[in-house]
């Protein structure tokens, strides 16, 4: 039987040549192909027009440069720790613990610069270092013990919160004072300086996504992990360093929700888990690994915050957002499979 | 040529040997203490009855299992537990009958997997900098010498059967300068890729390059190889001349009784 038959590999022996008539139909085809990604994006791109056009239309404050700093203003925690939420799932795993960890760097910051009167670089490394090791932590756990990360990062959500409560007995530490205030409220000619951080961030999980070696290991590693293992890349390494990536993320994440609320406290960030992940299903990344980027997640963040915005400019009620996001998220994902079966047919 | 290369062929040290290998996975015993050795520029055939222990023999060679007992003995100094990657860093290529390609990634990417060029400067190299252009220049350099009309930047996924089990072949054939092996390689491919296969491997050999191939093609056992060895139970049970066997007799030996097919061309 492995004397392979001819007609299971029609197409084999016309392949070795490119033949005029096939010509035009492998130059779309290769389109397609290039364009899959671009495509993604663009169409979210497209819809977020849709949305600011529509809140435009509906409220003469939407468009105005005040107004889409705020979004900015607004999207920059959130699309802060979807950046490190992208990473862990191209890798095929996921990070529950991220809200969490942003009320535990957040906490420890106050701890440290508050209640001990250290200095504020030494909060910032310390409520990093908190959250970067909780994701070493998630990481060892689903690498050594194949406790998968749902779980690991699971169990880390109660527990990274439970130290922020313990730590900060419970209640709001206060009083950061006007330096560190600065993380999330500097703006520089009325734009943000949290949202310049988060544009750093995105910038450079980008970078290192499409540039690096590392990048190129962490979408191998969440295609096919066998495979990646068979090519020497140790793929639970590979899932540790994307686990201490959205550590660090959610750290920063928290560090700059804390400054602006001048305060740290066990519940600040730990409610942004699931805007995050519809930020990044948005976007197009796939929940099953080895496929999506974090272009395609800044434009989620930027449309929930724009629909956030908005429905609060038209005064509708707080609950509609989370129906409208819900919603959101169901029609990226019919479009998606839409799209695919319209691909393969195509191909 | 094959019975000139495998006299020549015996006086030399093996680069790679098995000695003794045994491998159980939970009750089901898949290898009992088998033995091989393979020479440099001789391309061995490994062959053996479905569940008699090739793969498992191959898994263990390149590192991806563990053997319970036995030796593994590459260049002349025995190797214990060595890992996949540090088994490719002393020159082992291989193929798996799965293929082990990344479907999300394009072809350059598997190409290149674990092996990417790095731009030379410092900072690029501490960083992982990778030099697509570069890579992406010689994967398609690569895919026009053997012919593989196949564009460097297309997903695997996209590809045919024969294309996907292609790429895997020469990735393996590019990399391979010391030891390859390759498990069923030609199965999902035609007639035609099935033949440029063959040619690769002779070439390889003739390069100097130590091959193992396994295979149930008798006809492509018989064509390529200089030397065939069968496994039947896990055991080795054969170990023959490529240029004094017959296909009869290769197959008595796989199956451990004379099952003749009356008219009909050996392949099993």
């Amino acid at each position: 039987m492995e004397d392979a038959p001819p007609q299971t590999t029609p197409d084999a022996p016309q392949d070795m040549k490119v033949s005029e008539g096939r010509s035009a139909r492998r130059v779309i085809r290769r389109a397609l192909d290039r364009a899959s990604g671009s495509y993604r994006a663009l169409g979210t791109l497209i819809a977020l027009g849709v949305i600011w056009l529509f809140f435009s239309l509906k409220s003469e404050y939407f468009f105005t440069t005040e107004n889409i700093f705020n979004i900015f203003l607004q999207a920059s925690n959130v699309g802060i720790i979807a950046a490190g939420l992208t990473v862990v799932l191209i890798a095929a795993e996921i990070d529950l613990s991220i809200g969490s960890l942003q009320a535990l760097s957040g906490s420890v910051a106050a701890v440290v610069i508050i209640q001990h009167g250290q200095p504020i670089w030494l909060g910032i490394v310390a409520g990093l270092g908190a959250t970067v090791f909780a994701g070493f932590v998630s990481g060892m756990l689903t690498w050594k013990l194949k406790i998968v990360s749902f779980i690991s990062t699971l169990a880390m959500l109660g527990i990274a919160q439970g130290a922020a409560f313990l730590l900060t007995n419970g209640t709001a530490i206060a009083g950061f004072g006007d330096t560190y205030a600065l993380i999330g409220t500097y703006t520089f000619h009325g734009f943000p300086g949290a949202a310049m951080i988060a544009i750093v961030v995105f910038v450079l999980i980008h970078l290192m996504l499409t540039q690096t070696k590392l990048g190129l290991q962490i979408y191998a590693v969440g295609g096919n992990a066998e495979a990646a293992e068979f090519a020497g890349i140790k793929a639970g390494r590979v899932k540790l360093v994307t686990l201490m990536i959205s550590g660090l993320t959610g750290g920063i994440g928290g560090l700059i929700l804390s400054s602006r609320l001048d305060a740290g406290n066990g519940l600040f960030g730990a409610n942004d888990l699931l805007a995050a992940v519809a930020a990044v299903v948005i976007g197009g990344t796939s929940l099953f690994g080895g496929v999506g980027s974090v272009v395609g997640t800044a434009i989620g963040v930027v449309m929930i915050a724009s629909i956030n915005d908005g429905l609060i400019l038209l005064n509708i009620p707080d609950f509609w957002q989370q129906i409208v996001i819900g919603c959101i998220i169901v029609a990226a994902m019919a479009v998606d499979q839409l799209t695919k079966a319209a691909r393969l047919s195509i191909l | 040529m094959n019975a000139l290369a495998s006299t020549s062929v015996t006086a030399r040290q093996p680069v790679l040997e098995a000695r003794g290998i045994s491998k159980s996975y939970g009750a089901v015993r898949a290898l009992s203490g088998a033995d091989l050795s393979l020479y440099p520029g001789e391309v061995l055939g490994l062959v053996g009855d479905n569940g008699a222990g090739k793969t498992t023999l191959v898994k263990c060679l390149s590192g991806v299992h563990r053997p319970d007992t036995g030796e593994i003995v590459i260049d002349g100094t025995v190797r214990e537990g060595l890992s996949a990657e540090q088994t490719r860093s002393l020159g082992v290529e291989t193929v798996y009958q799965n293929l082990s390609l990344v479907d999300t990634l394009d072809v350059m990417q598997n190409f290149f997997l674990n092996r990417e060029l790095v731009y030379r400067n410092p900072i690029a190299r501490m960083l992982g900098l990778m030099n697509k252009r570069g890579m992406y220049r010689e994967t398609t350099e690569r895919l026009r010498e053997l012919e593989l009309a196949v564009e460097a930047r297309r997903p695997v996924a996209a590809l045919s059967g024969g294309q996907r089990q292609m790429i895997a072949v020469a990735r393996a054939i590019t990399w391979g300068k010391h030891i390859v092996m390759l498990d069923e390689p030609a199965a999902a491919l035609g007639v035609r890729q099935s033949l440029q296969v063959l040619r690769f491997i002779r070439s390889m050999a003739e390069r100097g390059v130590a091959v193992l191939f396994i295979s149930h093609n008798m006809q492509h056992v018989l064509q390529v190889t200089d030397r065939i060895i069968v496994l039947r139970h896990g055991e080795k049970v054969g170990d023959l001349v490529t240029a004094e066997a017959s296909a009869q007799q290769i197959v008595t030996l796989i199956t451990g009784s004379d099952l003749v097919v009356a008219g009909k061309d050996m392949v099993v």
